[in-house]
């Protein structure tokens, strides 16, 4: 009979059987044998085959006799409240990230999984992704900001936040981040795969600190819906004109309640936003300024939002007629163009809209009084949608090496102002 | 004055800026003893490497699946599945299913009765009867 090869067989067999070796056995005795042949046959093998911890390694009681790890941890992994950053090498989920984001090859597997460690699951800033979620937002808000301007010079400053919210706001970022397939694990810790997204939702974790200033009226402004115009949200609120929300009490409150409500969903958008902030600030960190910017134009900028979709008008015909006195044109005129079916059930009505002889806008309409309304919303439409081109310079071509000398970009007045 | 901002959401294009493959993950299921699975071990022997190696952006697992028959399944962006029986197939046969599941997008198989699909709106405007010179009956 021919003589059984041990270090021919597979790692699988060589598995000791669940529950074969008693409870009383000490396992430190049976450990360096075990230990040898794994490593004699793990080159045969086609799968890596965990090693059975001792039990100094964890800390959390499970029986890893009846139930081997996967993977072999670093001591004291289980304990941790985010995977150790030595174990970012060995995920392939990680590994498929890097290169499903083309993310370039200075930005470490190790930086990758910090940015994916949100703060209500690891509360150290030195292994959440904070500090890097702030950086990326100050780029992405940057450069959506300096894009806006210069490719919609005339947009009023409420289109302008809607826009700016529309483009790199938590729900977009949210998008953003699920677009590039990113999963969250169940629960964060230790001994979680580093390729998941991991946050917690019975601790909310705090905001990301911004620039934006506490309001000492913020209650108020909250409960009792306080008015607060355009020129206080400019100076005092966030980049999106809303007020910045610190009231971390109320938080506290609301989370840690069943699972799946409006406001968990809220936690997990935030956390996948703050992510996908983290991994610009992580190429910002590594790579640097044009990789970082190319990265933003690439996955934010890229996204389509119909800018004519945001506006909603209470008066358009007086503020057409207030632009009109201001830029020096004729008062406008409304001018029926065409209709059709004016007794029937279903009539149409094209109206025109005339400064002078210059048409400004048109639309069609059920009724007249409509059909006039729709008529200056597109004439006013037209006008604050004014853009110089669709490929523009933006400031920041200029920090390229071989840039050209700016050329002034074409600034608006600013919105109609009513009385 | 009277304008007030709506609230949209951007929405993404796939390739317009970067393209992201939509595979995610590729799981390679075979059995050591069925014969429906000398294909797949094969497969798994000689070719799987250099495809797993030309896709660093997909993850591949490869794990047994004793008595039943080969299997592929790809996971995709979008939370969908798609899974393939490679039973009997030679490897570079299961090399082309590997391929399709790659390239697909994790959608259902939809008929396209058009040649482009866009979210664009149109260059030319929706024909309007209110316009021109009108159609002499």
């Amino acid at each position: 009979m021919k003589r059984l090869r041990v270090d021919r067989w597979t790692g699988q067999l060589l598995l000791a059987r669940p529950g074969a070796c008693s409870a009383s056995t000490p396992r430190a005795a049976l450990r360096p044998a075990a230990a040898a042949r794994c490593a004699a046959v793990r080159n045969q093998s086609t799968r890596a085959m965990p090693e059975i911890p001792t039990d100094e390694d964890y800390a959390d009681g499970t029986d890893h006799t009846r139930f081997p790890p996967l993977e072999k941890l670093p001591p004291r992994a289980t304990s941790l409240p985010s995977p150790p950053p030595e174990r970012a090498l060995q995920s392939a989920k990680l590994a498929a990230m890097h290169a499903r984001l083309s993310l370039p090859e200075k930005l470490p597997l190790q930086t990758l999984a910090r940015a994916l460690v949100d703060n209500s699951a690891d509360e150290n800033p030195l292994f959440n992704n904070t500090n890097l979620a702030f950086v990326g937002q100050s780029l992405i808000h940057y450069h959506v900001a300096e894009w806006l301007m210069c490719r919609y010079p005339r947009l009023p400053m409420e289109i302008l936040y809607a826009a700016m919210k529309g483009y790199a706001g938590p729900a977009a970022l949210h998008q953003v981040a699920r677009s590039w397939g990113l999963e969250h694990a169940a629960a964060p810790g230790g001994e979680v795969d580093p390729g998941l997204l991991q946050f917690s939702l019975h601790r909310p974790g705090s905001a990301i600190a911004t620039l934006g200033y506490k309001r000492a009226e913020a209650e108020g402004l909250q409960k009792y819906k306080w008015r607060h115009g355009i020129s206080s949200r400019v100076v005092f609120d966030d980049d999106f004109g809303q007020v910045v929300e610190t009231d971390k009490a109320a938080q506290l409150r609301r989370a840690d309640t069943e699972y799946g409500n409006e406001y968990t969903r809220s936690l997990a958008e935030r956390a996948y936003a703050n992510c996908a902030r983290a991994v610009v600030g992580a190429i910002y960190a590594h790579a640097g300024r044009e990789p970082a910017k190319a990265f933003v134009r690439s996955h934010v900028l890229s996204r389509a939002l119909d800018l004519s979709a945001l506006f909603s008008f209470k008066k358009p015909t007086r503020e057409l007629a207030l632009l009109c006195a201001r830029e020096d044109f004729e008062f406008p005129i409304a001018r029926l163009l065409s209709e059709t079916g004016r007794l029937s059930r279903t009539p149409v009505f094209v109206v025109g809209i005339f400064s002078g002889k210059d048409k400004l806008g048109e639309a069609a309409g059920p009724n007249l009084e409509l059909a006039r309304n729709k008529a200056a919303m597109n004439a006013l439409k037209s006008w604050y949608l004014y853009s110089p081109g669709e490929h523009v310079r933006v400031p920041s071509d200029t920090l390229a090496d071989d840039a050209q000398p700016w050329a002034p970009a074409y600034i608006d007045m600013g919105e109609i102002i009513g009385r | 004055m009277t304008i007030k901002a709506l609230q949209a959401v951007s929405v993404g294009r796939n390739g317009v800026g970067a393209f992201v493959l939509q595979c995610k993950k590729m799981d390679f299921h075979y059995c050591d003893w069925a014969g429906s699975s000398r294909g797949m071990n094969g497969f798994i022997k000689s070719l799987l490497p250099k495809f797993a190696a030309a896709h660093p952006q997909v993850e591949f697992t490869v794990s047994p699946r004793p008595s039943k028959h080969p299997v592929i399944i790809g996971h995709y962006i979008n939370g969908r599945e798609k899974a393939v029986c490679v039973r009997n197939m030679e490897p570079y046969e299961i090399l082309k299913k590997a391929e399709l599941l790659r390239d697909a997008s994790g959608e259902k198989l939809r008929r396209t009765a058009k040649p482009v699909q866009s979210i664009n709106e149109s260059v030319r405007g929706i024909w309007s009867p209110y316009h021109g010179n009108g159609m002499r009956v």
